[in-house]
């Protein structure tokens, strides 16, 4: 039997279309021909991605990440502004490739997206109003404690303190704001952006002397892209090794920023976590 | 199933509970809307001049305002008007609900008393002054004769009205109200399936929405049937 050729050229056809869909897949092989890395950041969190006023750039901590890891692996870099809300779902219909914006690790969490190594931990903690004599988490029992939405603090506070009632707020301005105001009586956020609200509280306020968790911080890769998430995890551990992420972290979080917060675990495992 | 979000019952559970808190604001400051925005609306066709400027400058504020800005203001603005003893009263009573509760309710009362107000300007005149000819003073020519055609007249636009409160009431969970939305970020916040629980979402507020026109729609036939 022969085949028309029209059929035969439609057949051709689709097989292409099918082939090229293939070659979609490997997401590393289309970075690489494409010469570009879509690296997203959050925009509004210093010293993590932020606004520089006299430049009006968007710089960071994690920008700074995004530009030392596409210009290790040879590729220019493309930064994209995200929000919180952002981050998963652009990463998952491809609109960018990698997102460095204090992506917290939790194993929920990693059934969407794959997580790099953790390049850094934070403490949470929480915060509470100096004279009100709560110096345990053991004494926030029966007490309101606030949150920001949609942050991993939220997650570590309702589990960390059961006894307790976790009331959100839309930003951390505003669920500090609460706690000043004492409609709650503790606030919990990661140490490191606590830090500014402890100046703006004029030693009014102060950390309770323990910590909710060490929070993990990595990147996030697509899920089910093997070959991406090796070629970035091997990047970090060059950077590890260069003492990269050190100096990074020193221009950022380093003893002379008004952070002064030092980078004690370093880049780890993110399957160490996942017990 | 068992990738099913909903397959979850602490989500369902969570997703209930938020759906509860949301039908509960809803329902409380709609009726108090109602019931203030009758009250703007008489003083406003009726009062004297000075007390009318201060219904228009309550409509002006409250419709010219992002409602978002207004519950900010009831949430961390006004209680610290209060002496401290009684902020701790409002923060130990569940002042997030209280607090949104207000400030919804008045936001709508001031869209409300306008959608009444220009039902009651579109009822003949013969009606108010046949009403006072059978010797009815102000009040009750507003209570039995002018407010219920008013309100007939104004039915569509207080429709409108009550589907724009019920969806502001996502708002309230900027103040930590653990409403349907909340529910909804919360989840999201855990699981990061974002389009799944969104799409959960806007399926319930859809529902709702559909409810609250067709109960619009069954009172629109209602009463205009007795019209004739």
């Amino acid at each position: 039997m022969k085949l028309p050729a029209t059929t035969v050229r439609f057949a051709l056809a689709a097989l292409t279309v099918l082939a090229s869909f293939g070659a979609s897949a490997d997401q590393l092989a289309d970075i690489k021909a494409r010469g570009t890395l879509v690296c997203g950041t959050l925009t509004t969190t210093e010293p993590l991605g932020f606004q520089d006023p006299q430049t009006r750039q968007i710089v960071g901590f994690d920008v700074d990440m995004c530009a030392a890891i596409a210009k290790r692996m040879g590729l220019k870099l493309e930064h994209k502004g995200l929000s919180i809300e952002q981050r998963i779902p652009e990463l998952s219909t491809g609109r960018v490739d990698l997102v460095s914006a204090a992506l917290g690790y939790t194993k929920e969490r990693a059934q969407q997206v794959a997580f790099t190594a953790a390049h850094y931990q934070v403490p949470i903690r929480v915060m509470v109003k100096k004279d009100a004599g709560i110096d345990s988490f053991a004494k926030l029992a029966d007490k309101r404690v606030s949150a920001v939405k949609s942050a991993t603090t939220e997650i570590f506070a309702r589990r960390g303190l059961t006894k307790s009632e976790i009331v959100t707020y839309q930003d951390g301005p505003s669920a500090y704001l609460a706690l000043m105001q004492d409609k709650v009586d503790g606030f919990s956020t990661s140490h490191t952006a606590g830090l500014r609200y402890l100046a703006e509280s004029k030693g009014e306020a102060v950390f309770i002397n323990d910590s909710l968790a060490w929070e993990p911080t990595a990147l996030g890769v697509k899920k089910d892209e093997p070959a991406m998430l090796a070629a970035v995890n091997k990047t970090l551990e060059d950077m590890e090794k260069a003492g990269e992420i050190d100096a990074l972290w020193t221009k950022w979080y380093g003893p002379t920023t008004r952070f002064a917060f030092a980078r004690e675990k370093k880049l780890t495992p993110i399957a160490t976590f996942a017990q | 199933m068992k990738d099913l979000l909903l397959a979850n019952p602490d989500y369902v559970t969570l997703l209930l509970h938020g759906l509860g808190v949301t039908a509960r604001l809803f329902a409380i400051s709609w009726v108090l809307a109602m019931v203030l925005a009758s009250l703007l609306m008489a003083v406003r066709s009726a009062a004297r001049p000075w007390a009318q400027r201060w219904v228009w400058l309550f409509v002006e504020y409250h419709r010219n305002v992002p409602g978002l800005v207004q519950i900010f203001v009831w949430y961390f603005g006004v209680p610290q008007l209060l002496p401290k003893v009684m902020q701790q009263w409002v923060n130990r009573h569940d002042g997030e609900f209280v607090l949104s509760c207000i400030a919804l309710t008045l936001y709508a009362a001031a869209y409300m008393s306008e959608d009444l107000r220009s039902g009651l300007r579109s009822l003949p005149r013969g009606q108010a002054e046949a009403a006072r000819s059978l010797g009815m003073n102000y009040r009750q020519s507003l209570l039995y004769i002018l407010l219920p055609q008013a309100l007939r007249a104004s039915l569509p636009p207080l429709v409108n009205q009550t589907l724009a409160l019920f969806k502001a009431t996502s708002l309230a969970m900027t103040v930590g109200v653990a409403d349907l939305m909340h529910a909804t970020r919360q989840i999201e916040n855990e699981t990061y399936r974002t389009f799944e629980i969104f799409l959960v979402a806007s399926a319930c507020y859809l529902a709702i929405s559909w409810l609250i026109m067709g109960a619009g729609a069954y009172a629109s036939r209602r009463f205009s049937a007795a019209r004739h």
